[in-house]
């Protein structure tokens, strides 16, 4: 050790500690940039997030609110029913032009007597400010109940989506000049109406419940179809993911020898976990529909494939939860001469619960904001008919919540964007409910071993 | 009878043979349960097992080789030529399903009566048309032949049918009275019930590996039909993509594979850095109350679902990026763009980033930071030339994930990135991906057997390969890196 | 004959390097260290002995406030280095830790070669200016530690690739290489097997020729061998503190020679 005398080159000067060296300082100042790199990138992350949801709930919270024409009427008995003997089947031999009609004389009467006088405005123009679905309300209404012929009714028709527009700020003057579907005239009445309380904007439930509507009638537009839809997917989703998923756990888990084939089917799973949505969309497609012929666009499919891309998310997330209890569990159910089979399913499984239960909701809610596997299985198409009630309706064509969205932003009229963000506000309302209860479960039975 | 209420009714009969299998042991015993080797109910459920395990066996059996006999009867019918090739008699098998579907669907609905059969075998070519006032629609060119293929189909499946029902019953019958002449005081109920669940779960774990069996096979069937009819050159090497219906089409993938990676590139520009840096600081410097409250917000991200981000893009980002950089620059006058689908797409990935960067920084050893710490560098050194290095290959791992996560993701591209499959370097222009022409070749009305529809199927074979290949690189960097540090 | 060098080089250095009075630390409620007055004296090894819990490694991390780190930790009281209170708002922890380095129980070589790892303390510190001499410095550092010879045909081979002995020998190599005046060891041989803590006693007993050397340490042998003042630490009091011959032939208070006859660990 004789060269321990050997100096140091670069030996510092000795210097007092309160005094910062520039060097120090400049080190010091990297320190504060890198330290606001960091809070600048949450910020960005922060600003992206409030954006985000700024944007979707500005756009889409007008969705839940509607414009209506409220007025009172008689029901012309003599052209509704022409035979007069209030057989709805005999009634139904007038159709929806019908009730226009008489819905336009209606509303001419109802804006007279409120001295609003419709100046240069033809038959077309008035009709024009309903929307066309408003007839068909009514004609429903009429025949659900022909007793009502004759009588005043009130009357809550849809308005025309370009007046609802007019009230929620999208159309003005100056586009309706140029709109082949309405025109300033129509503008100036609705003003008026609204004025005189004969039209107004209040909220919608038909939003949520009715079904969609073709691409002329964006004010009839509803969720109905699709929210159903999507529930029967979830059901389907619920019934085969958690057995499946929570009984591969079990014996990946609890009872599977370390191995090469054991090795495989986890490799496979953290991969099925990142193998792109569209991907099951083609499967389902290919095996599903091809193969095994189910119907298209029916729930079915769309909650098996929803299943085979749940299924690893309840497997990783129930095998943490296992994992997490205690070996002294197993062992002393062992000890008192149970089973292996009986520790696990009377002992370990009860106490993995809370974890395996928020797990599975976490996968559902990624599942019911799937949309790119769901399009391809046919789920896009247009379908006004509310599925029966399972087990049959499971296998009627019907919609899904964010497919209906991205439905609704490939139509022309811009009225459909309000929607589409509304029906996302109704996504994330389930999605935001969903992750509570799964937070709140983690607490409340949260347990430290 | 469907398949659901026949499942319905072995069930109903297995759960039977529970309550009697459950009272036999019992009374074998003399009501005292601990002359039995089992609890009482793990006799019950042994002649459950008995019970339904037979009913299902035949039944799942029976699906299988239903669809053999019914194309054998139906092939006899057809009368195919000898030398028609695979596709041919698959076109010719998928014509006459759907025909015998839509004559199912017609008579449900009452469009065409039982009795209107006869004369409709004889000019079956207005079917299409009576049927298409039910909205049933059946784009095929019903022939006398077809008609009578179909015919065959739906007598041949009604039979089978009605075999299967007995069929079922019979197997949950016997099943039920073998367990349950079994059921005596000495016999090993519990264990041959457990070997039972044992088999189920591990058919359960199973069932994720025939998920990716059934991907790879029904991607490489499809794909190799696809390339009889499309040269495999053109589509791995030509840079045009111009499909076009009537046939003669141009499907070369590059221009989509360009447009897939440039936008995911983008992605992984914007979520990287801000990722890692909102991680590092999360997990190095923020006190714990910004961590309980940032942290989630962040992970709020990861929540919402792709089609949310879609929108965005399309109705906020986009235009934003239109008015403000793209028009003013002269750079482009589309809202759908590169740049709008891939900053959307950062967005998404972000928390993904961070969390796996988080969980990757927090597996360093705190005496490596201690370390570095006690030799007087600042806490950004240390990050930087210990931390960071230390945690590279999982960061990379992790990066990985996400560009399989950004080259995978359909709803964003669809609805920001455009159709137009150009390659181009300027990011404001529209273009397009692999997973935009997947949803656009089928979900259209195209034929299916044409190269416009399949070609899906071989840009899918191609996604899923691309994004195996960087899971599997992933996953092994990211186990190799924990184990590490274990 | 060595021992007499030793003995001069002493005298000549035993000026007091830190000076530690009422020093009280609080981890959240828990008072972890009570009222601490010590003296460090350059040229020596002082050694921190006591039963585990009792507040040695939590006073040693007091002096180089490598505490800061942990937000729990509350330290009052007064720590003076030549004089100067390190506590100090003014003081920044990045300089006070290039005067005073560590070393740490478990041998922590970062994940870089054996060159980067000794020279990542001058080079943060800016301590050199070109690579030639970085290079010496290097090579000074691993000389002191005793470590050149084994490792001078591999300085850019992975520092993790040694053997735990080595390691530890790296860290110390990689904490004299910033040229510290306070070298602190918190059980610097707790993870080594019997020949590689003779060799770095060995080496702790020429390092205290050029610093202050505080070595925490809970075998009452390794303080004997090496260490020239003790101080026995018990339930965060610090009960006892003199020459090491003193200590534990002629113990002042009954615990420490309770601690020391082995009837309390």
């Amino acid at each position: 050790m004789t060269d321990i005398s050997a100096h140091p080159s670069g030996k510092r000067k000795t210097s007092s500690l309160l005094q910062l060296d520039a060097r120090t300082k400049r080190r010091n100042a990297a320190e504060r940039r890198f330290q606001i790199y960091g809070l600048v990138c949450i910020g960005i992350a922060m600003v992206a997030l409030v954006m985000l949801l700024v944007s979707i709930f500005s756009g889409g919270a007008s969705a839940f609110r509607q414009t209506f024409a409220t007025f009172e009427m008689t029901l012309p008995a003599e052209t509704l029913d022409p035979d007069g003997n209030r057989n709805p089947e005999e009634m139904a031999k007038v159709t929806t032009i019908g009730y226009q009609n008489v819905l336009r004389q209606g509303l001419v009467t109802a804006v007279r007597g409120a001295n609003i006088v419709p100046e240069g405005m033809t038959d077309a123009d008035i009709t024009g400010m309903l929307s066309p679905e408003a007839a068909a309300d009514l004609r429903n209404r009429v025949l659900n109940n022909p007793e009502l012929l004759g009588q005043q009714v009130e009357i809550d028709a849809l308005a025309h989506g370009r007046i609802d527009g007019y009230f929620k700020g999208r159309v003005t003057m100056q586009s309706a000049e140029r709109d082949a579907n309405v025109t300033p005239q129509r503008l100036q009445l609705a003003q008026a109406m609204a004025d005189n309380g004969l039209m107004a904007l209040r909220f919608n439930w038909g939003f949520v419940t009715k079904p969609d509507a073709s691409d002329q009638r964006p004010e009839a537009a509803g969720l109905g179809v699709a929210l159903l839809g999507s529930l029967y997917m979830m059901l389907v989703v619920l019934v085969l993911s958690v057995p499946i998923g929570v009984a591969a756990s079990i014996y990946l888990e609890e009872f599977a020898p370390k191995n090469r084939w054991t090795d495989v089917i986890e490799v496979n799973i953290s991969n099925l976990a990142a193998v792109p949505s569209i991907v099951f969309g083609i499967l389902g497609l290919a095996i599903f529909i091809n193969f095994f012929h189910l119907p298209q666009s029916a729930s079915i499919v769309g909650g098996l494939v929803l299943t085979l891309m749940t299924i690893p998310t309840i497997i990783i997330s129930t095998r943490a939860a296992l994992r997490a209890v205690p070996p002294s569990i197993r062992d002393a159910a062992l000890g008192v001469g149970a089973s292996r089979m009986q520790a696990v399913f009377h002992h370990v499984l009860p106490l993995a619960m809370p974890g395996i239960l928020t797990g599975t909701i976490i996968g559902l809610a990624q599942a019911l904001g799937e949309t790119a596997p769901l399009l391809l299985i046919g789920m896009v198409a247009f379908v006004r008919d509310y599925p029966d009630g399972p087990p049959a309706g499971l296998f009627d064509p019907a919609s899904a919540l964010p497919v209906q969205v991205y439905n609704w932003t490939q139509r022309a009229d811009p009225a459909f964007v309000e929607r589409s963000s509304g029906a996302i506000i109704v996504l994330l309302a389930f999605l935001l409910v969903m992750n509570a209860v799964a937070i709140i479960l983690r607490r409340k039975f949260e347990r430290r071993w | 009878m469907s398949v659901f209420w026949i499942t319905l009714i072995a069930i109903a009969i297995a759960c039977v043979a529970y309550g009697v299998g459950r009272q036999k042991a019992l009374s074998s015993s003399r009501g005292d349960p601990r002359k039995l080797h089992s609890l009482p109910s793990y006799y019950g459920w042994y002649c459950f097992i008995s019970s339904i395990v037979p009913a299902l066996a035949i039944l799942v059996i029976w699906l299988f080789v239903q669809p053999m006999i019914t194309t054998q009867r139906v092939d006899s019918v057809l009368q195919l030529p000898v030398e028609a090739s695979v596709g041919e008699k698959l076109a010719a098998k998928r014509d006459v399903q759907s025909v015998a579907v839509a004559l199912d669907r017609g008579l449900a609905q009452g469009v065409i009566a039982e009795s209107d059969l006869p004369a409709l075998a004889e000019n079956p070519s207005s079917l299409p048309a009576t049927l298409a006032e039910a909205d049933i629609s059946l784009p095929v060119v019903v022939t006398p032949q077809l008609f009578n293929a179909a015919q065959t189909f739906r007598d041949l499946s009604s039979t089978l049918n009605t075999g299967l029902t007995v069929a079922v019953i019979l197997f949950a019958v016997i099943g039920a009275f073998f367990g349950i002449r079994r059921c005596a005081p000495d016999f090993r109920a519990r264990n041959l019930v457990e070997r039972v669940t044992m088999t189920l779960l591990i058919a359960a774990s199973v069932i994720a590996i025939l998920t990716t069996i059934a991907i790879v096979l029904s991607l490489v069937f499809q794909t190799a039909t696809f390339f009889e009819q499309y040269s495999w050159r053109d589509f791995f090497f030509s840079a045009t993509w111009s499909p076009v219906f009537q046939g003669n089409s141009q499907l070369g993938i590059l221009p989509l594979l360009w447009g897939t990676l440039y936008i995911s590139l983008i992605a992984l520009l914007v979520a990287v850095p801000i990722g890692l840096f909102s991680a590092i600081y999360l997990s190095e410097y923020a006190s714990k109350s910004m961590r309980a409250v940032a942290k989630p917000l962040i992970e709020i991200l990861a929540g919402i679902p792709t089609i949310v981000y879609g929108l965005f893009a399309l109705i906020t980002v986009g235009p934003m990026l239109r008015d403000w950089i793209a028009q003013p620059m002269g750079l482009g006058s589309s809202g759908s763009s590169v740049m709008t689908a891939g900053l959307v797409m950062g967005i998404m990935i972000i928390p993904f980033v961070s969390s796996l960067s988080d969980d990757i920084i927090n597996a360093v050893p705190q005496s490596l930071r201690d370390g570095s710490l006690g030799l007087g560098a600042t806490p950004s050194e240390t990050i930087r030339q210990v931390v960071l290095p230390a945690a590279l290959p999982g960061i990379v791992g992790a990066i990985l994930l996400a560009a399989s996560r950004a080259i995978g993701e359909t709803m964003i591209v669809v609805l920001g990135a455009g159709a137009a499959a150009r390659m181009g370097l300027n990011p404001f222009e529209a273009m397009t991906t692999i997973t935009v022409k997947i949803v656009s070749q089928l979900t259209g009305d195209t034929d299916f057997n044409s190269p416009e529809t399949l070609v899906a199927f071989a840009l899918g074979l191609t996604l899923f390969v691309i994004t195996l290949g960087l899971n599997i690189l992933a996953l092994y960097i990211v186990r190799k890196y924990r184990e590490q540090y274990e | 004959m060595n021992d007499m060098r030793i003995a001069e080089r002493d005298v000549s250095t035993s000026e007091t390097k830190i000076t530690a009075r009422d020093v009280n630390v609080h981890y959240g409620a828990s008072h972890a260290l009570k009222g601490v007055d010590v003296d460090i004296l350059n040229g020596h090894v002082t050694a921190f002995i006591g039963p585990s819990g009792c507040g040695k490694s939590t006073f040693l991390r007091c002096l180089n406030r490598m505490n800061d780190t942990i937000a729990a930790a509350k330290v009052t009281g007064r720590i003076e280095l030549d004089g100067e209170n390190i506590y100090d708002p003014k003081v920044d922890p990045v300089q006070l830790r290039a005067k005073v380095g560590m070393v740490f129980q478990k041998p922590n070589p970062f994940p870089k070669s054996i060159y980067d790892n000794v020279s990542y303390g001058p080079k943060i510190h800016g301590l050199t200016r070109s690579k030639a001499e970085l290079d010496e410095v290097v090579e000074t550092a691993l000389r002191k530690a005793a470590l050149w010879n084994e490792v001078k045909d591999r300085l850019h081979a992975p520092g993790t690739g040694l053997s735990g002995g080595q390691q530890q020998r790296l860290c110390i190599a990689r904490a004299v290489a910033t040229s510290p005046e306070v070298l602190l060891m918190d059980e610097p041989c707790s993870a080594l097997d019997p020949i590689a803590t003779a060799q770095v006693e060995e080496l702790i007993d020429e390092l205290r020729s050029q610093f202050a050397v505080v070595i925490v340490t809970h075998s009452m042998q390794q303080a004997a061998r090496v260490s020239q003042k003790t101080a026995f630490f018990h339930l965060g009091n610090l009960v006892e503190y003199g020459e090491t011959g003193q200590i534990f032939q002629n113990p002042r208070d009954p615990r420490t020679e309770s601690y020391i006859s082995g009837k309390i660990g």
